[in-house]
């Protein structure tokens, strides 16, 4: 008899496991994810909204060589005529070829596209949920303002690598990049005068919210990089006036390098001359995909030993001996002053303006705008114009590479021209060439330099009217985006 | 406790004096079958340890009393047994069980007789993965039944072969199918699983099989089962073997040092103007003296500038200097050694049952630094103390470490790939560096210097065998699994049943990255990683059977719940101390230091209803209702069912005549299962519902956040309706049987990463859209031609077909990769450019053109034999241009018995579908890959106008239009493995009975023992899309054993 009731009082509890576990059983938190609305409920989520943008700057993206926004400069450097292949190199192959430039299923055209429409929807969570966020109104307008100037870097970069150029005067009713200003709508392509004008919008917004903002370090943006960024844009739209008064505001407290600084002065954000860059640690390290992976010339990587950036050496050779810039290249390729590698392949010309921390790490600052710029546009500018200072402007600059340096005395174009090739030697590196050649509606010319037209392709020179200046839509976009209308094949 | 001490005691005493007062006499007899006498019977007197087997001429003596029973068991026959009476000789004619179609098979929570059971259902036995070198059990699936497709494991030793069964049922989600180990979900690593262990092998292949298992069966589920113990007299077993592996295919055909060289200058001088004599002259000489310095290194013992004459032939003067160190191969690979000791012991009781088992595997991989040790134990205890009372406890742990090679399949173009370097390096390429007159260069210790400067596409700069033999990536792992359950006997009809499981594991890896040469270069780097998976199953069940007249019902009710948990901790320092320490205390910097963990969790209710009429008629509906975490809260329920029906023809009187038909069966099922991925995260992301920012994008010490996962809070299971048809069939005293088998899977809501828009800053959504179906013929067949005494032969083949073809998508067409799925494609199918063929005139590649991109005047545009062509790739034409999924795929088998001599033999084998041979493609660059290897199907290449060939000129301008992806790649897949031997030798029991042995087998077997394929080098079965990639082949181990039982 003991033995049946133990019988049922068993066969009854076990009745009671039958039912159901706890209602938040199937109720699972993330440990690596935030929730989307909590990323922008009050100030302190949108400054770490803000904070993974001036982040998402110097992460890798898809391959190993989309080193960030860093990557994208080297694009830029590499379809252009004053950074030469020492080597057959595979990295950003097709950019150097221009090949990339036409095919619409090519990484490298994916690669800016994807990662600034990325930087895009970040900026653009901060910018629509700033004013209902909790938490005081100057932290709004500091991260609302940085925001808006993302979201304008973003689509000025797109707007010139995939539309055509703006011209100033005309209705520029051609063909633009995706006016993206929200985190849910899908857009075509707005007009290339639309575009310009959002960013402008933008940039003139984010002047006002960050007004008085002293920014604890250079990866942050402030009204001076604001101002610089104004400056740029008007400079592509031709809106000379505008680009010389900005870039006067944009430098204005920024002191150039010295010279005994110069030769050193690419891997430290912290330089009195950067005004905006990135500073990587060592627990956000890339390891090869930093920029200092491709670009720096001491880091042990085997596209940096095998083939290691050289400067066009018909530029070089026009550079003064008494020019600090001419010593951050190295004429014989043998850098004595830098420590290299014993297996690093040495070739004439190789730049050392990019340093590495060391053999063993590729770390190094990356600069995205510096005083030296804000110097060439106003001088830029001013000689566009006409402007009685425009020398002035370029010596007080120069003069600061270049002790032996006298006042030009130039004027009008062929100022302008003397300045565009201390932008040549100045931004070395930076980012701007390809951009250069295409406002100012020039060619590509390659020729009588050291380019190998093995490792070019033969591309040699690229006629100003050509299309691959306009860099494909990329394939995945138009799958997907059937507003979007491809660009002449 | 105290009440068990008393009842252990009470037994005891009941036995000794049993002992002490029975009167004992001396039983003795002959066992047989019907083919005669069987050596080696297990003869046990039943409730004691009394036992004795049978000798050579199947005699036995054993002491007993009048009526005591006498338990008759053997391997393979139903158990015998006899109650002692007056007679003092007992003998017995044993029954095969073989021949007893009542088999029993593990299925969805519980056990039935085969013929009563109306799903789809194949059993590997432990008798057909015994005396295999099997580290991981799933190996033990290829060829062993139809429906199932094998991709080779990635050969690192211990790694699991990926299966699919029935096709693909899922786009972007997981297709592996469930796996159940003992009743539950598996959470663990299978190759952590001594095969010896495995009783059985189930693989449950149609709804009405797997859809008790509702939200996870969508891609099938393999039940697996470990041993219990089953002898009634206590038997030891001992198992050991050893074997060697290597690589069971060889490397694709490439030219040598002496034809490279040539190669090249050829190359490099057609990229040259060569209109006119003068530029002719002008670009050979440019490639005599290029040459040298573009492919840097200069093996012969003739200046770099006269390697190769101006006519493009090798200096008949240049030898090489050292042409013994240009193997690389020879230095990374081995004969690896595979040794394996097993041993086991069970028993069994009226009440009681257990087995125990140790085993301890070790094998090396045919790549130098790959191996894998194992040493596992297992206990699975079972116990009846009342008779409506059972519990028992399957407690299983392995510990393994392992040194592993480059992981082909994610890496297969990374540097350090020590396939990719075999396949790839440069024919002139010494692995160490030379003085000028070709001895080795040495350093200031007199020792080698490992070379690192070659050409660009020649591992420039890295060393991969000083890497492998410095660099270390290995990993230990500690896991746990236990099952454990308590059923009781309620009432008359019903069974109450709760399992309670865990599987948990610890992986640790190791890595270490040396500081001369690679990837942490002059800095030297180490990495730890901790990743523990914890699964942990609870369930309760509830069973009613009831039979009256020759009505049988059962009724099963269940509810179980499933948690599944990953936790990684992981952490990289730079910056190397010492020498010789890989520990993180040895390194200065952190460059990388994050811990996470992850859960999905799973509830569900279910109940199945099976009927039969005196085993003629079945009948089986189920349902199951289940919850899955990885949905949102209104969407996280999903309902799954099946009917299944089968008839027992054989059975029915107006086949009582036909005594030649031994069984004839039809059965089919219809049903709907689902699919969230399970525990596969990469296959659906546990946090899928949500929208979400990823943690961890800090600027400097500034926490920061950014965009990660649109969330799908809108998904809903992805779902799978199957129908089954089948007919079984045995006749010619079951010699002859074999079953014949139509299915049909179709899913719909696929869940598909729907891509996004670029600029919509999020790379993809995740949606239900899209459907697709898989359908196929899967035919069995198994044939006993000869039957006598002494020998017997049985032949085995089975074959199936697959159909796959998506029926609606998100959009008009998405590519990907080499395939387009469109509507009417399958997953599978190739989207590539059409490959024409060679301009005979100058050597162009040529493409047929796209229609639409034909422009007047275009120069890159040719008509050739009245055909549209191009030499721009990008201009051409894309089509599909066939398929990875092969037509018909299958096995066959023979196994030959010649007295205790025993030979089988299998063979996979697959018609039809084609592999992109992305390998070979990188073995037919133009010349412009300089020092990365030419396969010798570059000697045909064009050379002069007129010559007519499928290979185009070789020019170092020319690669991305001559090598482009297109159908040029395409191989056949078609291939016939001689999978599996395995040949086996009894010793006859009267030699060995005075050493008080039961059982001594010696064998031999031997795994990938030959594959036949369309191209020397190719592996077609690496992946299920059909293309390749540099990696481990699978292994071919040849292992020699020896099994002993008493």
């Amino acid at each position: 008899m003991k033995i049946n009731i133990s019988k049922y009082i068993i066969a009854g509890c076990s009745m009671i496991l039958l039912g159901s576990c706890s209602s938040d059983f199937l109720e699972q938190s993330p440990t690596e994810f935030i929730s989307e609305g909590a990323a922008t409920a009050d100030t302190k989520a949108l400054f770490l909204s803000l904070n993974g943008i001036h982040r998402s700057m110097y992460i890798r993206y898809e391959d190993q060589g989309q080193t960030g926004v860093g990557g994208i400069m080297q694009q830029m450097d590499i379809a252009g005529e004053d950074l030469v292949y020492t080597a057959s190199n595979g990295w950003y192959r097709s950019v150097y070829d221009w090949t990339a430039a036409s095919n619409e299923n090519s990484a490298e055209i994916r690669f800016p596209y994807r990662t600034f429409y990325q930087i895009i929807r970040n900026s653009n969570a901060i910018i629509n949920n700033a004013d209902a966020a909790k938490g005081p109104q100057e932290d709004k307008n500091v991260t609302k303002g940085q925001a808006l100037l993302y979201r304008a870097f973003s689509h000025f970069q797109l707007v010139q690598i995939y539309a055509k150029r703006y011209v100033n005067g005309a209705p520029n009713t051609q063909d633009g990049v995706p006016l993206v200003l929200t985190t849910q709508d899908i857009v075509g392509r707005s007009s290339v005068e639309d575009v310009y004008k959002q960013i402008n919008a933008d940039i003139d917004e984010a002047i006002d919210l960050l007004k008085g903002y002293k920014k604890p370090n250079n990866s942050h943006l402030d009204s001076g990089v604001a101002h610089g960024l104004k400056a740029r844009v008007n400079l592509v739209q031709g809106n000379w006036g505008i680009a010389a008064d900005n870039a006067s505001k944009a430098r204005a407290g920024k002191n150039l390098m010295t010279i005994a600084e110069y030769t050193s002065g690419f891997n430290n954000y912290a330089n009195q001359e950067w005004m905006w860059g990135s500073h990587i640690v060592e627990l956000q390290t890339a390891y090869f995909a930093n920029f200092g992976g491709y670009m720096s010339r001491n880091f042990s990587s085997t596209v940096i030993r095998a083939c290691p950036k050289a400067i066009n050496s018909k530029l070089y050779d026009l550079i003064p001996t008494t020019d600090v810039r001419a010593a951050i290249f190295s004429k014989t390729g043998q850098h004595p002053n830098i420590v290299l590698v014993s297996n690093a392949q040495k070739f004439p010309y190789t730049s050392q303006k990019f340093l590495s921390v060391s053999t063993g790490d590729s770390r190094c600052d990356v600069p995205y705008m510096r005083a030296a710029e804000m110097y060439l546009i106003e001088a830029e500018a001013k000689a566009r114009l006409g402007a009685t200072d425009a020398a002035q402007v370029l010596f007080d600059f120069v003069k600061k590479r270049n002790p032996s340096y006298v006042l030009s005395t130039k004027t009008g174009q062929a100022l302008a021209d003397e300045v565009m090739f201390q932008r040549r030697i100045e931004l070395w590196g930076e980012g701007f060439r390809f951009m250069d050649l295409k406002r100012t509606n020039s060619a590509l010319d390659r020729s009588g330099a050291n380019h190998n037209s093995i490792y070019t392709g033969n591309v040699t020179t690229v006629p100003a009217n050509d299309k691959r200046w306009q860099w494909l839509i990329p394939r995945s976009e138009i799958n997907a985006n059937p507003l979007v209308k491809q660009n002449d094949l | 406790m105290r009440l068990k001490f008393k009842w252990i005691l009470t037994l005891l005493i009941a036995l000794s004096m049993q002992f002490s007062f029975a009167q004992e006499k001396t039983v003795s007899g002959v066992v047989s079958d019907q083919t005669g006498p069987i050596p080696g019977v297990n003869v046990v007197v039943k409730g004691t340890s009394n036992g004795v087997q049978t000798d050579f001429d199947g005699k036995y003596a054993i002491k007993a009393k009048t009526g005591d029973v006498l338990v008759f068991s053997f391997i393979g026959m139903n158990n015998s047994n006899v109650t002692v009476g007056a007679s003092n000789t007992v003998s017995v004619k044993m029954t095969s069980d073989s021949q007893n179609l009542e088999e029993v098979v593990v299925v969805a929570y519980g056990k039935v007789k085969k013929s009563e059971y109306t799903g789809s259902v194949a059993s590997i036995k432990a008798a057909d993965i015994e005396n295999r070198p099997l580290t991981n059990v799933l190996g033990g699936l290829d060829g062993a039944t139809s429906g199932i497709q094998i991709q080779s494991s990635a050969g690192q030793p211990g790694s699991a072969p990926a299966i699919r069964i029935r096709g693909f049922s899922s786009i972007n989600g997981s297709n592996t199918p469930l796996y159940i180990v003992d009743g539950v979900p598996y959470t663990g690593d299978i190759s952590t699983i001594n095969s010896s262990d495995v009783e059985s092998m189930n693989v449950l292949k149609d709804a009405s099989s797997t859809s008790l298992y509702g939200s996870k069966a969508a891609n099938g589920v393999i039940i697996i089962t470990t041993k219990t113990g089953k002898s009634t007299k206590d038997k030891f077993s001992l198992n050991v073997s050893t074997g060697l592996s290597s690589r069971s295919i060889p490397e694709y055909d490439r030219v040598n040092a002496n034809q490279y060289y040539p190669l090249e200058w050829e190359a490099l001088r057609n990229s040259r103007p060569m209109g006119t004599p003068v530029q002719m002259d002008a670009a050979n000489l440019f490639a005599t003296n290029n040459i040298a310095g573009l492919l840097v290194t200069n093996p012969f013992n003739v200046a770099n500038n006269q390697i190769v004459g101006t006519d493009g032939k090798l200096n008949p003067n240049a030898s090489l200097l050292y042409p013994e160190d240009l193997d690389w191969e020879k230095l990374l690979t081995r004969a690896g050694v595979r040794r394996n000791i097993d041993f086991s012991y069970q028993g069994k009781s009226e009440t009681s049952n257990y087995f125990v088992s140790l085993n301890n595997l070790n094998e090396q991989g045919s790549i130098l630094k790959s191996d894998y040790e194992r040493t596992t134990a297992r206990i699975n205890i079972n116990s009846k103390f009342k008779e409506w009372f059972r519990t028992g406890l399957n407690l299983s742990g392995a510990l393994t470490s392992s040194n592993q090679a480059v992981d082909g399949v994610d890496n297969t173009s990374s540097f350090n790939n020590p396939f990719r370097t075999i396949r790839y390096m440069g024919p002139i390429y010494p692995v160490f560096d030379h003085n000028a007159d070709g001895s080795y260069l040495l350093n200031g210790a007199g020792e080698r210097v490992y070379s690192t400067l070659r050409g660009p596409q020649a591992s420039n700069g890295r060393n991969i065998i000083y890497e492998t033999l410095n660099d270390s990536d290995s990993n230990e792992s500690i896991a746990l699994s236990a099952r454990t359950f308590a059923e009781f006997k309620i009432l008359k009809d019903f069974t109450f049943t709760t399992n309670y499981a865990i599987d948990k594991r610890s992986l640790n890896t190791s890595d270490y990255k040396n500081i001369l040469i690679g990837d942490a270069q002059g800095v030297g780097g180490a990495s730890k990683e901790n990743f523990v998976t914890t699964g942990v199953t609870f369930n309760q069940l509830l069973e009613y059977s009831k039979s009256f007249n020759s009505h049988n019902f059962t009724v099963l009710l269940g509810h179980e719940s499933f948690d599944y948990e990953t936790n990684l901790v992981t952490g990289t320092k730079r910056g190397q101390v010492v020498n010789d320490n890989s520990e993180l205390i040895n390194f200065v910097t952190v460059t990388n230091l994050d811990s996470y963990s992850r859960n999905y969790s799973t509830e569900a209710y279910f109940s199945r209803l099976g009927y039969d009429y005196d085993g003629k008629y079945i009948l089986s509906a189920s349902i199951r209702r289940d919850g899955s975490s990885k949905f949102a809260k209104n969407n996280r329920w999903g309902n799954f069912w099946s009917f299944g029906a089968a008839w027992n023809i054989s059975k029915e009187n107006f086949l009582s005549e036909a005594s030649w038909i031994n069984d004839l069966r039809l059965r089919g099922s219809f049903g709907e299962v689902g699919n969230d991925s399970h525990i596969s995260n990469a296959g659906l992301s546990f946090y899928v519902s949500q929208p979400t920012y990823a943690l961890g994008y800090d600027n400097d010490s500034e926490g920061g956040i950014v965009a990660n996962g649109i969330g799908a809070p809108n998904l809903k299971w992805e779902k799978n309706t199957q129908s089954d048809v089948a007919i079984e069939f045995a006749a010619f005293k079951n010699r002859f049987s074999g079953s014949v088998e139509y299915y049909n899977r179709k899913t719909d809501g696929l869940i598909f990463e729907v891509p996004n828009p670029l600029s919509l800053g999020l790379d993809n959504r995740v949606e239900n859209i899209g459907s697709m179906f898989n359908s196929g013929i899967e035919v069995s067949l198994n044939a006993t031609f000869v039957k006598t005494k002494d020998f017997s032969w049985n032949f085995n083949v089975n074959a199936s077909t697959l159909k796959n073809e998506i029926t609606a998508l998100p959009q008009a067409e998405i590519i990907n990769g080499t395939k387009k799925f469109s509507v009417g494609s399958s997953i599978y199918d190739y989207w590539l450019r059409d490959w024409y063929g060679v301009d005979a005139t100058d050597g162009y590649a040529l493409y047929k053109s796209d229609p639409a991109k034909i422009v007047a005047g275009d120069v890159e545009q040719r008509v050739v034999n009245g055909e549209n062509v191009t030499t721009n790739h990008t201009k051409a034409l894309y089509i599909y241009a066939g398929s990875a999924i092969p037509d018909l795929f299958g096995s066959f088998s023979n196994t030959f018995k010649y007295k205790g001599l025993e030979l089988s033999l299998m063979f996979t084998y697959q018609l039809g579908g084609q592999t992109y041979d992305s390998n070979y493609a990188s073995l037919m660059h133009t010349g412009s890959e300089y020092g990365s290897a030419l396969s010798t199907d570059i000697l045909n290449r064009w050379q002069k106008a007129g010559d007519v060939t499928n290979v185009p000129r070789l020019d170092v301008g020319r690669n991305t239009q001559s090598s482009a992806a297109s159908d040029r790649w395409l191989v056949d897949s078609d291939y016939l493995s001689f999978r599996q031997a395995n040949l086996s030798y009894n010793i006859p029991a009267d030699l060995i009975s005075r050493l008080g042995v039961d059982n001594v087998k010696f064998f031999v077997s031997g795994e990938n023992l030959a594959l036949y394929t369309k191209k020397k080098g190719m592996d077609p079965t690496q992946n299920f899309n059909g293309t390749t990639q540099n990696r481990f082949s699978p292994s071919r181990i040849v292992s020699l054993g020896l099994n002993i039982n008493f």
